[in-house]
């Protein structure tokens, strides 16, 4: 028996220490998929506290047989995508929302070329906004699938849909992305002024 | 050659040989969307986890303290509030019984034995009513209606168990 299912076993029996070894455990990866969902970290922390909670009050429902990542995942997503829904329906624009702090990767200083991770950190924020405007499933699929490496299969049985349905989805999201990117560079290259360069 | 495959193995991630890698190259030149593509693609691939504000689990458990307080209080007074309603309803059935065990002997012995005869003849007629049901009903329902009946009291008889299996269960851990 691995270290992680004897947790949950001891968690199944009312272990609160075994639960917060869990959480320690995987609250990057929840919480990584909540702000890559929802888009600012305030509304992340509290979605994946609450998506812990739960796992917590659901554990004697989960089945053994599949990995446990999955099963948390399955339960944050489904939150995200319940939180998305809920969010449009009240017609609240989370472009409009403060970005203050969305911004976490801070460039390695170890990296031979600074200018280059600048560039690739630049990249990495414009995909964060762009991911915003994707339809909650598909932004939910794209999170499992490039920054959990995920494979269909697992993203199938995380969010419920069949495998060709992921797929479909990837490739959906991947174009819209693209088209976004497309649409977007020009306006990027042309708001940026002289002052902003780093010679000045 | 088409576009098409070149967006195949973009969205696809797909490993190519370095030929394709060459034919590729050379199409990002001339396609901006399919440019576009292979730039979110990398972005993606590059794209790093974010880790909460340090003392998440610490948080956590707070947040679980709280949460159980909440639901600890919820049970504490939803009991309550059931109890009470049940003393209510039963006090409120068995007044005119307790009114009548306080007068003398000779009226609730009357009334016990009125009750007795009443619930007899209750029973009786009741049985009755369900030989005559039993008799004439058949003629009147179809199998197929009778197995449409039954199914629809056995589904009723189902949620009637889980719910009350639902509203007795504690959450776990609580």
């Amino acid at each position: 028996m691995n270290e992680e299912l004897a947790w949950v076993l001891q968690a199944q029996q009312g272990s609160d220490e075994a639960f917060t070894k869990l959480v320690e455990d995987h609250q990057t990866h929840v919480y990584n998929l909540c702000y890559r969902m929802l888009g600012e970290p305030e509304a992340a922390e509290d979605a994946a506290q609450e998506s812990f909670l739960r796992a917590y009050q659901n554990l004697h429902r989960y089945d053994q047989s599949r990995p446990f990542a999955t099963w948390l995942l399955s339960i944050a997503a489904h939150y995200c995508i319940d939180r998305l829904r809920r969010r449009k329906l009240s017609m609240f624009s989370i472009d409009e929302e403060n970005d203050e702090g969305a911004t976490y990767e801070i460039a390695d200083p170890a990296s031979p070329d600074p200018e280059v991770e600048s560039v690739k950190r630049e990249e990495r924020d414009r995909l964060h906004v762009l991911l915003k405007d994707l339809d909650a499933t598909d932004r939910a699929a794209v999170v499992l699938r490039y920054w959990n490496d995920y494979s269909e299969i697992e993203i199938a049985e995380s969010l419920n849909l069949t495998v060709s349905a992921v797929k479909s989805r990837l490739h959906r999201a991947r174009r819209a992305l693209a088209g976004m990117w497309q649409e977007e560079k020009p306006r990027a290259r042309a708001g940026r002024r002289p002052y902003e360069t780093p010679a000045f | 050659m088409k576009h098409q495959p070149f967006e195949d193995w973009l969205l696809d991630d797909k490993l190519i040989s370095p030929e394709q890698k060459r034919e590729l190259d050379s199409h990002l030149r001339t396609c901006a969307y399919c440019s576009a593509l292979a730039e979110t693609g990398m972005a993606l691939r590059s794209a790093k986890m974010v880790a909460p504000r340090e003392g998440f689990a610490s948080r956590f458990q707070v947040r679980l303290a709280e949460r159980k307080l909440v639901d600890r209080r919820r049970r504490f007074w939803g009991s309550i509030l059931f109890t009470f309603a049940g003393l209510i309803i039963l006090l409120w059935l068995a007044l005119p019984y307790l009114y009548t065990f306080f007068s003398s002997p000779a009226t609730w012995i009357s009334v016990l034995v009125e009750w007795g005869v009443y619930l007899i003849t209750t029973i009786r007629a009741l049985a009755e009513a369900g030989t005559v049901f039993v008799d004439v009903i058949p003629s009147f329902l179809s199998p197929f209606m009778w197995m449409v009946l039954l199914s629809a009291m056995a589904g009723i008889g189902l949620l009637w168990s889980v719910s009350i299996w639902r509203f007795v269960r504690a959450p776990q851990g609580a």
